[in-house]
C-alpha cells in the first residue's frame, strides 16, 4: 500500500495551479487528501504529478453576500471549519456528519464536491440548494449549477484540467438533515437533505445511486401540503436504489422514505435571517 | 536493510503456467525476485500435522507452487531498497494462469479439489458421539431445529504482522517477528530450514495486538527467512499492510450448524444432534491444523449445559479463501450462538422464559467434576451463579415488565438476550491432546532470578500483546517471593532469554505462565530463606521475606535484606554458609495437566428500531468467574475488550467473498470494525471461585467474545418474535426480516 512514484508541486496562486494542471495530462489536484491518498496507496490512482492546493490562501475564504442570502465557500475550506461556521447552518450541520475529527480536520469542501462520492453529505446539500460551482481552467472561468455538476459515481462536470475555485450555497428558509450510517463517522447508507427555497421544497437523497438525486415526487407532494409521513411514503415509492454490500434496494428505499419524514419533522428555521 | 513486497494472487484458484519476473528484476532498486522455483524456496512449505484418523495432511508452500488457492496468496516476493520500490517491482511481475473451479462455502458441493490428497476438500472430519441421541430425539416431548450460519472475521489488530529476518552466516538466524508463539516458531523454522535450533533466535518485542492471528506460522515468515538466507548480513523486512491482513492473515468463524434438539416437557435438554461445517480456507494452518475450529466446535458445543445424548459431526472443509486459524474465542462465539439459539427456540416452543430454560439445564456445582458428552471434564459449575448475578444486576424482572409495557403501548420493541458459556482455559497436556498435534501445549517454563543487587528478573516463555502480562507476572512473583512489585522486572518474547514457552493463546497466560512464575518464585523464596537461615543462624521456619527484608516471626526488626543475601550469593562466596552454592535462581515448568474452565453469563436489553433496523443496547451485564483475580483492572480490561470484539463480530465484521473468490471487503471501508461509538457501556460482575492451580486462576482473555452474538440474536428474536439465523445482524437484514419475514 505505497503509492506509485509521483512528483509534487505546491503552487501559491490559482494561475500557477491551473497551468501546472494543464501542463500534464496525468496531473492531479490534491486538497485534504482524505479521499485521494487511499486511492494513491491502493494504486487505483497513479498521477504523474500532484498539485497541492494547500498553498493557495485565497481558497480558504468564506463570505456571506451583502444580501445575506448566499454563502461563498472557497474550495479549501476544511470540513471542521464548515462545521463550525455560522453563516450557513445547513452546511454546518451536514459537514458535522462527515467522518471523524481527523478527517474533518483535513478534508475540504472542494475535495468533497469534486470527488463526488454518491453517499457524501456536501454534494447532496449542494444539489438541494442549487449551489453554483465556480470553476477555473485553461479555457477560463465558468460556473456550473449543482444540477449539472454531479454526473455519475465519482464523476463531475469538471474537466481533468479544471479546478473548483469556490461554491455559492444559497441559504434556505427552513431545512432539515437526516442520515443513517452503519457506524459513527461512516459514509451514509442513505442521507436526506430537506430545504425550503424561494420556489418551494427541495428534497435530495444521497446513497441511492451514482449521484445525489432529487426526490421530485415527494417535493411535489410536500408543496401540495402533505405531512412529513406522506412525503416520506412518496419518496420511498419513487426511488429505485442500487443495492450493495451493506444494504438491499428495498432497505435503501425505505430509508429514503424514513429519512425524508425525519428530516422534515426536524426542520430548523434560520432565525438570524427571519425578516428576509 | 532490504524490504519485501509480496506479489499476491488476484485469482482464487488457478494453475500457474508461468511467472515472468524479468521486468521487475530490471527495475532500479530491486535486488532480487523470488518465486517457488527459486533455489532458496524450492520444496519449502509448512505442513500442519495431526495424528487424528480423519485428518488429511496437506502442504502450504512458502510461495504458491504450481497452483494458487486464494486471492491474496503470495505468489512471488520482491526484495528492494525500500518498500515503495519493492511494490513498484511487484507490479511488474506477470503471472500467467489457467483458472480452476472456485469454492467459497464449506457446505456447497466442491467446485474442484484444492489439494489432491482431499478430493472432497474435507481436511478434517470427526464425529463426537455419546448416548443415543437418535432414539431420544424420536421420543422427545418437543423437538426444535435451527440452521445457523456465522460470519467470517479477521483478527485485525491495530498493528499488522511484521517480520525482520537476518542471517549472520549461513547457519545463524535472528528473526524479529510479530508473533505470539516465538518458541514454536523457532522450533518449526529450525526444522524446515535445516539449522540447529540453538542457532535460531526469535525475538517478539512489543508486537501490538494479536487476538490469535499472530499465533500462526505463516508462509510469508518462512519465505522471508529462506530469502534472507541468500542475502547473509542483510536484514529483510516486511510489514503487512491492512489490505494484506484482510486478504491473507488467518480468518475465522465461517461456519454452519444444523442443530436438532429434543426437550422434555419441563425444559430439560435431552438430546442434541449437530451437523457442522467449518470453512477452513485454502490451507491447514500451521501449526494448529485445519482442525482448530471444527474440533473446538464439536468438542465444546454443549458448553455449560448438562447433556447425555449428543452427536456432533464436524467437517473442516477447504475452500478458496484465506486459511482459517485461531481467533479470540476459537469457534466458541459461533457455537455459543448456536447453542443459545436452540435453547431459545426450545424455550419458545415450551412457553418458558429464556432465564428458566437455562436454569433448568446448567451444570451445577454439585455435578462437578462433570464429564461433558465429549469427555472433557468441567471443574467449574458456577454458571447458574453467574447467570443469577447477571439477572440481578440488570434488573431482569423490571426489564420483563418494561417489555410488556412496551408491547401493550406499541412502543419500540425491547428484547432480552442471554448467553451462558464455559471456556476451557489454560489447557494442560491432557486437555491439549485433542487435536493430536506432534506437540502438547500444556506447559510453560519460567525463570525467576535474583540479581546481585537484590532485584528480580522474571524470564517468561509466554508473550504479551497488551494483556498487561508484565504487570500480572510481576505481581505474582513479588507476592510469592516477598519483594516490592517495583523490584521485579518481567521479560518475555526472546527465545534466547527464556527457556521454553508455547506463547499466548487459549487464555493460558495467567493459568500456565502464572503457575510457572509462581512455582519458580516460591522456589527462589525458599532458596533465599534457607540461605538467610544459615547465614543469620535463625530457624528457617521462623523466617519470612517481606518487602525485600528478612523478618523473624514476631519481631518487628528485619535481620537482613534480600540485597545483602544476593551480594553474598553472587559476590562473597567466602560468606556462603556450608552447603550453599552461589546464585539465587530457579527455573520451573508448570503444566496444569487438565485446565481450568472459566464461566460466564451475559444478559442484555436491546431496543429495535423497526423503521431503520438499527439496534440500541439499553443495558448489558457480563458476569464471569475468573477464579482468583490477580489484577482487577486487567481482568476487567480483558472482559471489556473481548465483549467489544464479540459485538463487532455480531453486528459489523464480515469478510465477504464473491462467487469468484474475490474478497469484496478488502479494506476497512467495507470491513467494519466497531469503534468506541459502537460499544455500549458494559457492566461487569465477578465471581472468584478459585481453580485448582497454584494461583487459583481461570483464563479470562477470551470469554467475553463468546456471548455477544448469542445475546444480540436472542434479544432481537425476543423483541420482534423472528429468529436470527445468520450473522452479522445488520440493519438492512433486520429490516428485510421485519418487513418480508423469514425467507
Ligand atoms: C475514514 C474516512 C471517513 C470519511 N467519511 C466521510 C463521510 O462520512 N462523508 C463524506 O462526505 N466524506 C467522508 N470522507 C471523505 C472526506 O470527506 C474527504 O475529505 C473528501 O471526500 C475529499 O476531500 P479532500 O479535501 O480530502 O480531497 P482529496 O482527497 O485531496 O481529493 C479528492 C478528489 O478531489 C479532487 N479535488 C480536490 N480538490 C479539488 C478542487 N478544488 N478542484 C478540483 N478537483 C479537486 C482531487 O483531485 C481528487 O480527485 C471520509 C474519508 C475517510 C478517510
Amino acid at each position: 500500500m505505497k503509492p506509485a512514484p509521483f512528483r509534487y508541486e505546491r503552487p501559491t496562486t490559482l494561475e500557477e495551479a491551473v497551468s501546472l494542471l494543464a501542463g500534464d495530462e496525468e496531473a492531479k489536484l490534491i486538497a485534504g487528501g482524505q479521499s485521494l491518498l487511499p486511492l494513491l496507496s491502493l494504486r487505483l490512482a497513479r498521477p504523474s504529478v500532484l498539485v497541492d492546493l494547500d498553498g493557495i490562501d485565497e481558497l480558504t475564504a468564506i463570505n456571506l453576500d451583502p444580501a445575506g442570502s448566499v454563502v461563498r465557500f472557497g474550495a479549501m475550506v476544511r470540513h471542521h471549519i464548515s462545521a463550525s461556521q455560522t453563516h450557513h447552518p445547513l452546511v454546518a450541520d451536514a459537514a458535522g456528519w462527515i467522518g471523524h475529527t481527523a478527517i474533518r480536520s483535513r478534508g475540504t469542501i472542494g475535495g468533497s464536491l469534486a470527488h463526488a462520492d454518491p453517499a457524501a453529505e456536501l454534494p447532496a446539500v449542494a444539489l438541494a440548494l442549487d449551489a453554483t460551482m465556480h470553476v477555473l481552467g485553461p479555457r477560463g472561468a465558468r460556473s456550473v449549477p449543482a444540477s449539472n455538476f454531479f454526473v455519475g459515481t465519482f464523476q463531475t462536470a469538471l474537466a481533468a484540467d479544471e479546478l473548483l475555485v469556490d461554491v455559492d450555497f444559497p441559504i434556505p428558509r427552513r431545512w432539515g438533515f437526516a442520515e443513517v450510517a452503519r457506524k459513527h463517522g461512516d459514509f451514509a447508507l442513505v442521507l436526506v437533505v430537506a430545504a425550503e427555497l424561494q420556489d418551494g421544497w427541495r428534497l435530495v437523497a444521497g446513497g441511492l445511486g451514482g449521484t445525489p438525486i432529487r426526490l421530485t415526487a415527494a417535493e411535489a407532494a410536500l408543496d401540495a401540503g402533505v405531512d412529513p409521513a406522506e412525503a416520506g411514503a412518496a419518496a420511498q415509492s419513487a426511488v429505485d436504489p442500487v443495492a450493495h454490500l451493506h444494504a438491499s434496494s428495498a432497505y435503501l428505499a425505505a430509508m429514503a422514505g424514513t429519512l425524508v419524514t425525519k428530516a422534515l419533522a426536524n426542520v430548523s428555521v434560520d432565525t438570524r435571517n427571519r425578516d428576509r | 536493510m532490504a524490504h519485501v513486497a509480496f506479489v499476491r494472487s488476484i485469482v482464487a484458484h488457478a494453475r500457474i503456467t508461468g511467472i515472468d519476473t524479468t521486468e521487475a528484476e530490471a527495475l532500479p532498486g530491486v535486488r532480487r525476485v523470488f518465486t517457488a522455483d527459486s533455489p532458496a524456496l524450492m520444496g519449502l512449505g509448512l505442513r500442519a500435522k495431526s495424528a487424528l484418523p480423519r485428518y488429511v495432511e496437506t502442504e502450504q508452500p512458502a510461495l504458491a507452487r504450481g497452483v494458487v488457492r486464494f486471492v491474496g496468496e503470495a505468489v512471488a516476493a520482491v526484495v528492494a531498497d525500500d518498500r515503495y520500490l519493492a511494490e513498484d517491482g511487484a507490479e511488474l511481475v506477470v503471472v500467467d494462469d489457467e483458472p480452476l473451479g472456485v469454492s467459497i462455502r464449506a457446505w456447497d458441493p466442491p467446485a474442484a479439489p484444492l489439494h489432491h490428497q482431499a478430493p472432497d476438500n474435507v481436511l478434517v472430519h470427526r464425529v463426537f458421539e455419546r448416548g443415543d441421541p437418535e432414539t431420544i430425539l424420536s421420543q422427545a416431548h418437543t423437538v426444535v431445529r435451527r440452521s445457523l450460519i456465522t460470519n467470517r472475521h479477521a483478527g485485525n489488530p491495530l498493528e499488522c504482522r511484521a517480520t525482520v529476518a537476518l542471517w549472520d552466516d549461513h547457519d545463524h538466524l535472528t528473526l524479529w517477528s510479530g508473533t505470539q508463539i516465538p518458541h514454536l516458531v523457532r522450533n518449526i523454522l529450525a526444522e524446515l530450514l535445516g539449522v540447529s535450533e540453538s542457532n535460531v533466535r526469535v525475538i517478539a518485542p512489543d508486537v501490538g495486538g494479536g487476538f490469535g492471528v499472530k499465533a500462526v506460522l505463516y508462509p510469508e515468515d518462512l519465505a522471508i527467512c529462506a530469502m534472507a538466507r541468500t542475502m547473509v548480513g542483510t536484514p529483510l523486512k516486511w510489514v503487512e499492510d491492512r489490505v494484506e491482513h484482510l486478504h491473507a492473515a488467518t480468518h475465522a468463524r465461517d461456519h454452519r450448524y444444523d442443530v436438532t434438539a429434543g426437550f422434555a416437557e419441563d425444559g430439560e435438554l435431552v438430546a442434541l444432534d449437530v451437523d457442522a461445517w467449518c470453512n477452513v480456507g485454502a490451507y491447514s494452518v500451521s501449526p494448529w491444523t485445519a482442525g482448530i475450529e471444527p474440533l473446538m466446535a464439536g468438542g465444546l458445543f454443549t458448553g455449560p449445559y448438562r447433556l447425555d445424548h449428543y452427536r456432533c459431526e464436524v467437517r473442516g472443509v477447504a475452500t478458496n479463501t484465506s486459511p482459517s486459524g485461531p481467533y479470540r474465542g476459537v469457534a466458541r462465539p459461533a457455537t455459543v450462538f448456536a447453542m443459545e439459539a436452540i435453547l431459545d427456540s426450545g424455550a419458545r416452543a415450551l412457553g418458558m422464559s429464556g432465564a428458566e430454560i437455562r436454569r433448568r439445564n446448567l451444570i451445577r456445582p454439585t455435578d462437578i467434576p462433570y464429564r461433558m458428552p465429549t469427555g472433557l471434564v468441567d471443574d467449574s459449575g458456577h454458571y447458574l451463579e453467574c447467570l443469577e448475578q447477571a439477572l440481578d444486576i440488570i434488573g431482569y424482572d423490571a426489564l420483563v415488565a418494561e417489555q410488556a409495557r412496551r408491547r401493550a403501548a406499541n412502543d419500540k420493541p425491547l428484547g432480552i438476550g442471554f448467553a451462558v458459556y464455559n471456556e476451557l482455559t489454560g489447557l494442560g497436556r491432557a486437555a491439549s491432546a485433542g487435536p493430536r498435534m506432534p506437540f502438547r501445549t500444556g506447559h510453560e517454563a519460567c525463570t525467576v532470578r535474583v540479581n546481585p543487587d537484590g532485584k528480580l528478573v522474571v524470564l517468561s516463555g509466554v508473550t504479551s500483546q497488551g494483556q498487561g502480562l508484565e504487570t500480572t507476572l510481576a505481581q505474582v512473583v513479588a507476592d510469592a517471593v516477598g519483594v516490592g512489585y517495583d523490584h521485579v522486572e518481567v521479560r518475555y518474547g526472546d527465545t534466547n532469554e527464556s527457556l521454553w514457552g508455547f506463547g499466548a493463546f487459549s487464555s493460558r497466560q495467567a493459568v500456565i505462565a502464572g503457575g510457572a512464575a509462581s512455582t519458580a518464585a516460591v522456589a527462589v523464596r525458599d532458596q533465599i530463606l534457607e540461605l538467610a537461615a544459615d547465614l543469620y543462624e535463625a530457624n528457617r521456619d521462623d523466617l519470612r521475606l517481606s518487602d525485600g527484608r528478612i523478618m523473624v516471626v514476631g519481631s518487628p526488626q528485619p535481620i537482613g535484606s534480600l540485597a545483602d543475601l544476593a551480594r553474598v550469593a553472587y559476590l562473597e562466596s567466602n560468606r556462603l554458609p556450608k552447603g550453599h552454592s552461589p546464585g539465587l535462581e530457579a527455573t520451573r515448568f508448570y503444566d496444569p495437566v487438565l485446565g481450568a474452565f472459566a464461566g460466564g453469563a451475559q444478559v442484555a436489553a436491546v431496543e429495535v428500531d423497526t423503521a431503520t433496523g438499527e439496534l440500541t443496547v439499553l443495558d448489558w451485564v457480563c458476569v464471569e468467574d475468573s477464579g482468583r483475580v490477580i489484577n482487577a483492572q486487567i481482568v476487567e480490561g480483558q472482559v471489556m475488550g473481548s465483549l467489544a470484539q464479540g459485538l463487532g463480530g455480531a453486528l459489523y465484521e464480515h469478510l465477504v467473498y464473491d462467487r469468484d473468490g474475490n474478497l469484496v471487503t478488502g479494506t476497512l471501508l467495507d470491513y467494519l470494525m466497531p469503534s468506541g461509538a459502537e460499544t455500549p457501556e458494559f457492566r461487569l460482575g465477578h465471581l472468584e471461585h478459585p481453580a485448582d492451580n497454584p494461583l487459583g486462576v481461570r483464563g479470562v482473555g477470551e470469554g467475553g467474545t463468546l456471548g455477544p452474538a448469542a445475546v444480540l440474536a436472542g434479544a432481537v428474536a425476543d423483541a420482534i418474535g423472528l429468529e436470527i439465523d445468520r450473522l452479522p445482524i445488520t440493519p438492512s437484514r433486520l429490516w428485510v426480516l421485519l418487513h418480508e419475514g423469514n425467507r
